[in-house]
């Protein structure tokens, strides 16, 4: 192997061989960015709420998938503006139901939750529940 | 997929902070304050790009003088894939032909 | 309004109230601190509607820095109240040092800090330690300098929830505790006033010796980690670590190249003290 040379204090006069280099795999990523922890951290000094759905949703339903609707839409949900603590959002995510609610219902209003936005009532809150990678 | 014979460059190695650790490196992005865990290559393949521009096949070049890649077809695919992911991070730049 | 000022460490609060219980109950509680002129950071005790001064009485939390979901608390909970505020204040506010979510105590100018979720038993383990031959600096907020590397006191009122809270009362029965807060959020909490030392203290920091990220509530066990995972789970654990951008990389890169770390399992406040101990004669 030209390139190869020998240690100088190695008596066996061995070459030196190059170690492998991980490429990495296809698809996966190999670099995790730090992301600000601030809603997480700051949500656990101070207990918060979520209303279901926020003062930009007044009036309207939540279908079974989250999205607001209006209030004669088949299937949907009758929501009032409900607030849920950080507490019990937390145990509907995984998997009891809110209180108050019925299982499906509790269902749409949860993934109301997780579509929310940020500068959306609620959503800073959520944000503070999901739990650090 | 990315053209292989796009050509892609690294900052200056002064707007980073490198900090090898155990298993991963922490690398200071001091443009835009954003701190990235990472992993072999990335710090090996910054480090053999300097302030050139080039290609993936001519960085896998570099690294196999010092490092053994494996089979070779396919380690120009992985790079080309590690650059695009530098690239999306803003870690190194896609550069345009003149 | 009526109105309490108070220093701890490096920062100094004002609290503004529309009633006077929760007032009365932070001056009697911090009433050997001292009390500053200059203040960096105001929070406000306020009633959530006209009405709601007088009937049912709700607190709202307001200040320099709000979070805009916050749930009001009842009257009787106003102390808490000011507490949460003022660690939001430090939260979204504080600059001058690194922050991360954890307690400290000190020793011979070394100082073991701990850090966890809420419940992991780092508040309390920083109150029992801290009457048992160790200085306290702390059970919310560690606050790091960016240019020495030491942690530097904060030691507000200890927040002991649940079953901590008989543990604490039997282990120092002399202690001054604040009333007792039930069926809040985080159910139960007592606040506890730390040491004479501690509070005398105050302006003396010391060098991270040790990290532990305890768990309470499983059987007796140690496990070494990594600088990598170190570092990750304090990037969580930091409110302001972005914020603070080349100051905060810096400075949180130099603590876990150079502080050993451990995650301890525990099932009682002895226990825990015994591996502390262990820990720290062989590692700090």
């Amino acid at each position: 192997m030209s390139g190869d040379t020998p240690e100088p204090n190695d008596p066996i006069q061995m070459p030196t061989r190059r170690r492998a280099l991980m490429l990495g795999a296809a698809g996966v990523a190999t670099v995790v960015s730090v992301r600000p922890a601030l809603a997480q951290t700051a949500g656990s000094v101070l207990n918060c709420e979520i209303p279901v759905p926020g003062p930009h949703g007044t009036g309207m339903n939540i279908d079974a998938t989250g999205n607001l609707v209006a209030p004669d839409t088949p299937g949907s949900f009758v929501a009032t503006g409900q607030k849920f603590s950080g507490e019990e959002v937390k145990r509907a995510l995984s998997g009891q139901t809110l209180p108050g609610t019925t299982y499906e219902q509790s269902q749409a209003y949860v993934n109301y939750i997780r579509r929310l936005q940020a500068g959306q009532s609620g959503f800073t809150c959520f944000a503070s529940l999901q739990m650090p990678r | 997929m990315a053209d292989p014979k796009t050509l892609y460059q690294a900052e200056p190695a002064d707007a980073r902070i490198v900090e090898p650790l155990d298993m991963m490196t922490l690398i200071y992005q001091r443009r835009s304050g954003i701190t990235h865990m990472v992993g072999e290559p990335v710090p090996q393949m910054l480090e053999a790009m300097g302030e050139d521009a080039v290609d993936a096949a001519t960085l896998a070049a570099r690294l196999a003088v010092s490092f053994d890649l494996g089979g070779q077809d396919d380690a120009v695919t992985l790079i080309t894939e590690r650059l695009e992911e530098l690239a999306e991070l803003g870690l190194v730049e896609r550069v345009t032909d003149a | 309004m009526h109105e309490f000022r108070v220093q701890v460490g490096p920062a100094a609060f004002r609290i503004g109230s529309a009633w006077r219980a929760p007032i009365d109950q932070l001056a009697h509680l911090y009433r050997d601190y001292p009390q500053p002129d200059f203040t960096d950071f105001t929070v406000r005790l306020e009633p959530t509607t006209w009405l709601r001064r007088w009937l049912r009485p709700s607190v709202a939390i307001g200040g320099d820095y709000m979070l805009p979901d916050a749930a009001p608390l009842p009257l009787a909970q106003g102390l808490l109240a000011a507490e949460m505020a003022m660690n939001l204040q430090m939260a979204l506010g504080w600059r001058r040092h690194l922050l991360l979510h954890a307690s400290a105590v000190e020793r011979d100018g070394r100082v073991l800090v701990m850090t966890g979720q809420s419940g992991s038993g780092k508040s309390t383990l920083s109150a029992l330690l801290g009457s048992e031959g160790w200085r306290f600096l702390g059970d919310e907020f560690v606050l790091l300098d960016p240019v020495t590397g030491n942690v530097v006191p904060f030691p507000r009122l200890i927040s002991l929830k649940n079953e901590a809270i008989a543990a604490m009362q039997s282990a120092q029965p002399d202690a001054r505790f604040g009333p007792l807060l039930a069926g809040t959020p985080k159910g139960d909490i007592r606040h506890v006033v730390p040491p004479a030392d501690a509070i005398a203290q105050m302006g003396q920091g010391g060098a991270p010796a040790l990290l532990l990220f305890p768990r309470y509530g499983y059987p007796g066990a140690v496990r070494e980690v990594a600088p990598g995972e170190t570092f990750m789970r304090l990037t969580q654990a930091s409110t302001n670590y972005v914020a603070l951008g080349e100051a905060g990389f810096i400075t949180l890169t130099r603590f876990v190249k150079s502080v050993p770390s451990r995650a301890i399992d525990y099932q009682s406040g002895d226990e825990a003290i015994a591996l502390v101990e262990k820990l720290w004669e062989r590692l700090a």
